[in-house]
C-alpha cells in the first residue's frame, strides 16, 4: 500500500463478523485478480465492493460463493475456514449479473429449485407455500406458472432475488445485480432492494461499479483497485476522509491540485503546490515531508465571492441545477476546476455570468492534502 | 450465375427423382415408364430377404445410435470439464476422426476386431466347461454395431459439445449455488438443457447407420444390412424394386434429418 497501509476499519465495531476474507489472494495464471484482501462482514450489513472493470469485484465475490479457492489467505464463513468448500455447501446465495435463471423452468420451478434440493425433502405443499411468499416479497404474486423468457428484465430480476432469498441465505451475494436494467427501474430496485435487507435481516454484499448506488445504499463500502482494497467504510467517511486522490475521485467530485508537502506540524500542513503558490490543509494519515502529493477540495467547499481574498478566476461556464449552480472556473496557472453554489449564495451575492471575474476561497478544514496515487 | 446454379442442382437432384419416379413405374423395365404402381414397394415390402435385411439394419442402427447418444454425450460433458492443451487434443482427435473416410475406418475396425476374436477364441475356448461347444466371437451383428457406435459417437460428441459451449456457464453455477450436488445439477439443469442435442445426436447417427454401406460391408461378417442387399441385387440389374427400397430409404432418412435439424435449431433458440 503505497499511503502507509490505513485502509479504514476492516472490522465493522461490536459486531459479529458472518464472513471474513484473510490476506486472501487470487491468480488466474499471470493475472493477480485479488491481492491480499483483508476484510470482516458483519452480520446483518449491507457492504459493497465499488471498483472500475476488471479490478476484481467479482473475484472476491467468487471466493465467498465457492466458485473460486483462493490461491493464498483464508476464506471463512461462520468464524469457520471454508476456502474448498464447494458451494453446494455454502450457506450462501448469489444473484448472478444476467440472472442465470433456469430457462426450462417456470418461475415457481426456478425459486423452489433451492428447496427441492434440501435432504431430507421438503414436503411439497411447503415449498409452494413458501415459494407464493417469496413472490409475494418481490411483488410477482400470480407469476408462478409463467416461463422465463416471458418475463421482462425487471422481472426476472426479482425472480433471480427471490429465488436466492427464499433459502434464508446467511449471506447473499449480488453481482451488479442492476447493470442490465434502465435508469428509472434501477432507482425503483435500489430502494426495493434496500427495503428488503432491512425486513429480512439478511447480510448483503454486492458489487457494483456505480458509486451512487454504492453510497446510497451501502452500510459500508469497500473500495477495489488493481485487485487491492484501498479503503473501507461508510459512504461519510470515504466522501469526508478519503486515503487518497483515487477514492476522493471516486466517491464524489472533487478539484485537485497537485504540489509537494512542505511541512508537516500537527493537524495543519503546507503545500507547495506545482505553479509556486503555498496552501494550508488537513494531512492524510502516513504523508512524509517533501512527498508528492494533491490537494482535494470538494465544489461544494468552495466559495465564489466578487469581493476579499480568494484565488482570483473567471467564470468559464455555468449550469444552473435547481438548488445549486455549478461554475466551472479557470484561473491563470491551477486550470480549470469546479464550484458548486447554494442557491441561496446566489441569491444574496448575485449569480455569476459567463466571463466574469471572481474569487475563490474555502476553509482550510475543507483542503484534504491526499496521496497522489 | 443463376443458370449455373440451376444446372447444378439438377445435377443433383435429376437422378434421385429418376429413382422415385421410376419405384411408382407399372412396367418390368426400369428404364421405359409404363404408367403408375404401388405394386413394386408391395413387392418390395413382402420379400423375405428385403425385410430381413431391413431388420437387421433397424437393429444395427438403432443399438449403434443409442450407445453413440450415451457414450458421446459422457464423453461430452467429460471434456467439458477440461482446459487447456488436453482439451486441444481430444478436440482435434475427435474431428479427426469424423472426418476419416468410411473405407479405413471399415478396414481398421476389421482388422482389429479379426485380431482380437483370434485372441480371444482360443482363451475363451480354454475357460469353457468340458462338454459345452464354447461360443466363438465372429463378425456379425456385434462387430456391426461396435464399429457403427466407434464412428457415430464422434459425431455425438461434437454435437453435444456444441451445444454445452453454447450453455451459460452461470447456469450450472447458480445450480451449485442453491445446493444442487454435481450429479443433482447435471440431472436438472445440463441434461435437461442439451436433450434437443442428444436426441438430434441420436437421429442423425440412426440416419448414418441405416444408409452406411462402406463400414458395414466390411464388418458385417455373414449379416445382409439394407444397403448391403441393394448393392448384391444390384448386379442382376436395378429392377423398380430396388427403386422402391431407395425410395422408402431416403424417405425416411430426410425425415429424420430434418426432425434432426429442427431439434437443433429450437435448442439453440431456447438456451438464448
Ligand atoms: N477465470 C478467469 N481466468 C483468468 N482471468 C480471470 C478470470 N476471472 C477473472 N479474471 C481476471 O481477473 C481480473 C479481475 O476480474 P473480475 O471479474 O473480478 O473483475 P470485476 O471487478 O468484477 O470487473 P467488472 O466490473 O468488469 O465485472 C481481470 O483482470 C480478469 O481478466
Ligand atoms: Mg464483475
Amino acid at each position: 500500500m503505497e499511503n502507509g497501509g490505513y485502509v479504514g476499519e476492516v472490522e465493522p465495531a461490536g459486531k459479529k463478523p458472518i464472513a471474513e476474507l484473510r490476506g486472501v489472494t487470487k491468480r488466474f495464471g499471470e493475472v493477480l485478480a485479488a491481492s491480499d484482501l483483508n476484510l470482516s462482514i458483519a452480520e446483518g450489513e449491507f457492504l459493497s465492493f465499488l471498483g472500475p472493470s476488471g479490478c476484481g469485484k467479482t473475484t472476491a465475490l467468487r471466493m465467498l460463493a465457492g466458485f473460486e479457492t483462493p490461491t493464498e489467505g483464508d476464506v471463512l464463513l461462520d468464524g469457520k475456514v471454508v476456502n474448498t468448500l464447494e458451494a453446494h455447501h455454502r450457506p450462501v446465495n448469489m444473484v448472478f449479473q444476467q440472472y442465470a435463471l433456469f430457462p426450462h423452468m417456470t418461475v415457481a420451478q426456478n425459486i423452489g429449485y433451492g428447496l427441492r434440493q434440501i435432504r431430507p425433502r421438503i414436503p411439497k405443499a411447503e415449498i409452494s407455500e413458501r415459494v407464493s411468499k417469496a413472490l409475494d416479497v418481490v411483488q410477482l404474486a400470480g407469476f408462478e406458472d409463467r416461463k422465463i423468457w416471458e418475463m421482462s428484465g425487471g422481472q426476472q430480476q426479482r425472480v433471480a432475488l427471490a429465488r436466492a432469498i427464499i433459502n434464508e441465505p446467511k449471506l447473499l451475494l449480488l453481482d451488479e445485480p442492476m447493470a442490465a436494467l434502465d435508469r428509472k427501474l434501477r432507482k425503483e430496485m435500489q430502494i426495493e432492494l434496500q427495503d428488503l435487507q432491512r425486513q429480512l435481516g439478511i447480510t448483503f454484499v454486492l458489487v457494483t461499479h456505480d458509486q451512487e448506488e454504492a453510497l446510497s445504499m451501502s452500510d459500508r463500502i469497500c473500495i477495489m483497485r488493481d485487485g487491492r482494497i484501498v479503503q473501507i467504510g461508510s459512504p461519510q467517511e470515504l466522501y469526508d476522509r478519503p486515503n487518497s486522490r483515487y477514492v476522493a475521485d471516486f466517491v464524489g467530485t472533487s478539484n485537485f491540485f497537485n504540489g509537494k508537502l512542505q511541512r508537516s506540524t500537527d493537524g495543519l500542513s503546507e503545500v507547495l503546490l506545482d505553479n509556486g503558490m503555498r496552501i494550508q490543509g488537513m494531512p492524510g494519515d502516513g504523508l512524509v515531508d517533501g512527498q508528492e502529493v494533491c490537494v482535494s477540495v470538494r465544489p461544494e467547499q468552495m466559495k465564489l465571492r466578487r469581493q476579499g481574498k480568494g484565488l482570483e478566476v473567471e467564470v468559464h461556464n455555468r449550469i444552473f441545477l435547481g438548488e445549486h449552480t455549478e461554475y466551472l472556473v479557470t484561473h491563470e496557472t491551477l486550470g480549470d476546476f469546479l464550484v458548486l453554489a447554494p442557491r441561496q449564495a446566489d441569491l444574496s451575492e448575485g449569480a455569476f455570468a459567463v466571463r466574469d471575474k471572481a474569487l475563490v476561497s474555502w476553509e482550510t478544514s475543507a483542503a484534504l492534502i491526499l496521496d497522489r496515487n | 450465375m443463376r443458370l449455373y446454379a440451376i444446372c447444378v442442382y439438377l445435377f443433383l437432384y435429376i437422378p434421385i427423382g429418376v429413382i422415385a419416379l421410376f419405384s411408382f413405374n407399372a412396367g418390368r423395365h426400369a428404364s421405359q415408364l409404363q404408367g403408375f404402381s404401388t405394386k413394386w414397394y408391395g413387392k418390395a415390402l413382402s420379400n423375405p430377404f428385403v425385410m430381413d435385411a431391413l431388420e437387421t439394419s433397424l437393429v444395427v442402427a438403432f443399438c449403434s445410435a443409442l450407445f453413440a447418444s450415451v457414450f458421446g454425450t459422457m464423453a461430452a460433458v467429460a471434456l467439458q470439464g477440461i482446459r487447456g492443451p488436453v482439451r486441444a487434443t481430444f478436440d482435434l482427435l475427435i474431428y479427426v476422426a469424423v472426418m476419416i473416410p468410411g473405407i479405413v475406418i471399415g478396414i481398421a475396425t476389421l482388422i482389429g476386431l479379426v485380431t482380437v476374436f483370434d485372441q480371444l477364441n482360443p482363451l475363451i475356448a480354454a475357460i469353457w466347461p468340458d462338454g459345452f461347444k464354447p461360443p466363438k466371437l465372429r463378425m456379425g451383428i456385434g462387430s456391426l454395431i461396435a464399429a457403427h457406435t466407434m464412428f457415430l459417437m464422434a459425431l455425438v460428441v461434437i454435437i453435444v459439445r456444441a451445444r454445452l459451449a453454447g450453455m451459460d456457464r452461470a447456469l450450472t453455477e447458480a445450480s451449485s449455488d442453491l445446493y444442487a450436488t454435481p450429479m443433482g445439477t447435471f440431472r436438472q439443469v445440463t441434461l435437461p438443457m442439451i436433450f434437443p442435442a442428444i436426441l438430434a445426436g441420436f437421429l442423425l447417427s440412426f440416419t448414418f447407420s441405416f444408409d452406411d454401406f462402406i463400414i458395414a460391408f466390411f464388418v458385417a461378417g455373414s449379416e445382409t444390412t439394407l444397403p448391403i442387399y441393394v448393392f448384391s441385387s444390384i448386379r442382376r440389374g436395378v429392377t423398380p424394386e430396388i427403386n422402391a427400397i431407395g425410395t422408402m430409404v431416403m424417405g425416411v432418412s430426410l425425415l429424420l434429418l430434418i426432425t434432426a435439424q429442427l431439434l437443433l435449431q429450437r435448442g439453440g433458440k431456447k438456451s438464448r
